[in-house]
């Protein structure tokens, strides 16, 4: 049976991916290197962790949806997924491998036992919610199928967060039930803090981020019930995107734990990432680690 | 407060302080958006992101009366965009998403609408950022 092993939760901005394309370039621009240097270690755990399959919860900026159609849960099938162009061109990064077969179980047992109506999508371009961080853990070309679910984050009324909560449930019985060997991994990505219109343009809570980041391991409930308004006045209103975290964190076992977190502000967006591990895994992982040394 | 006069406050750079963003919701400090907006700027919307694609990139930069009225744009908002009158379009139902894909193709950035926004100059905005505040909602403290 798969097995879900681990999660992540990273923030997203587009000024992360064009960094990383100038910092690979001519060197990191000193307010971006602590990212750079913050998520070596995540790249490193991940490449042990040996996933099969990733599972990326995202939001679509839109640049694939638009209002014609723009769906509240949509998950993405197919043998590969483009980069969007987001009105400056694409980035130099080739397409993402899709797993359709995988695709296609999620969305079969989603929608028939999780009562997830969603939003099927054969043609799915992805944009900065998943390009942005991508090159940070991983480099291209990439090997490892991703299964994209969008999130509306964009337009009122958004999903409550124990929906998302749910769905992060419902994600994990419908791994449990696909019978392959496959290990996998659930990425959640929405930027932190962070607000990119209006006069509140820039702002910036990193105690908001900071305990957001130390509480979600172990403290999914609390974090979930604090209206998601909240997180708006206190943190910007793209700082609703945290609750795409809850996804990951209700996907994994109440065993799991933080092996990792690291927090900075370059800009205009709390960049953090936050890597777990569920305990039989982990230590699997520390068993080959000495059996190396 | 309009769009209009909310753009005419800007104040010229680094003569105040840049005052602490506060936690309300409210105009002109956020717009929330909402179904009613989405519903106000579809066609705007709409031509905003028919800019994804590089040849539509280039037919608006040749033409963009013309090309505004192919896609239903009304004379109204045709104005805030040759104005780039930013806070003006997002009023207008604009998504903040879809409006940087016209300052993108017009060599603008995110920065000339929050800029915009918030009643000053790029420079004045990128030196005040990041913009730090310390309040935690009740459910986190």
């Amino acid at each position: 049976m798969a097995a879900i092993i681990g999660g992540i939760g990273i923030a997203h901005t587009p000024s992360m991916g064009m960094e990383y394309d100038r910092g690979m370039r001519q060197g990191f621009d000193p307010r971006w290197a602590p990212w750079y240097e913050g998520t070596r270690p995540v790249r490193q755990w991940l490449a042990e962790m040996r996933p099969t399959q990733l599972v990326v919860v995202y939001n679509d900026h839109l640049n694939h949806f638009d209002f014609d159609a723009y769906p509240t849960l949509a998950l993405g099938v197919g043998h590969s997924f483009r980069q969007a162009d987001e009105g400056w061109g694409r980035r130099p990064f080739p397409d993402m491998p899709g797993a359709p077969e995988f695709g296609m179980h999620l969305a079969t047992h989603l929608v028939r036992h999780g009562e997830f109506d969603l939003t099927v999508c054969q043609d799915l371009a992805l944009d900065h919610g998943v390009y942005s961080w991508f090159p940070y853990l991983a480099d291209a070309p990439w090997d490892v199928p991703v299964t994209p679910i969008a999130v509306n984050m964009i337009r009122q009324p958004l999903p409550t967060s124990s929906r998302l909560v749910k769905l992060g449930r419902a994600l994990r019985r419908a791994v449990q039930d696909w019978e392959t060997d496959d290990r996998v991994l659930v990425v959640s990505t929405g930027g932190m803090s962070h607000q990119i219109s209006g006069a509140r343009f820039g702002i910036s809570n990193q105690t908001l981020d900071r305990y957001f980041l130390a509480t979600l391991p172990q403290g999914l409930d609390a974090l979930a019930a604090i209206p998601q308004e909240d997180y708006m006045r206190f943190g910007g209103t793209e700082a609703a995107e945290l609750a795409l975290w809850f996804v990951m964190r209700a996907a994994l076992s109440g065993q799991a734990r933080a092996v990792y977190d690291y927090y900075t502000f370059p800009q205009i967006t709390g960049c953090g990432v936050l890597a777990m591990a569920e305990p039989s895994i982990e230590s699997s992982t520390e068993s080959a680690r000495k059996e190396t040394a | 407060m309009t769009a209009d006069n909310h753009a005419a406050a800007g104040a010229p750079g680094g003569q105040a302080a840049v005052p602490a963003p506060g936690f309300d919701l409210e105009w002109p400090g956020t717009l929330v958006y909402s179904p009613r907006l989405a519903l106000k700027g579809h066609a705007l919307n709409k031509f905003a992101l028919s800019l994804r694609r590089p040849e539509n990139r280039q037919a608006f930069l040749e033409g963009p009366l013309a090309y505004m009225d192919a896609f239903g744009v009304s004379a109204h908002d045709q104005a805030l965009v040759q104005a780039r009158d930013w806070s003006g379009l997002l009023l207008a139902g604009g998504h903040l998403q879809a409006i940087l894909k016209v300052a993108a193709t017009i060599g603008q950035s995110l920065w000339h609408i929050g800029a915009h926004n918030a009643g000053m100059d790029v420079q004045t905005l990128q030196r005040a950022c990041p913009r730090v505040v310390a309040g935690l909602p009740g459910g986190m403290r």
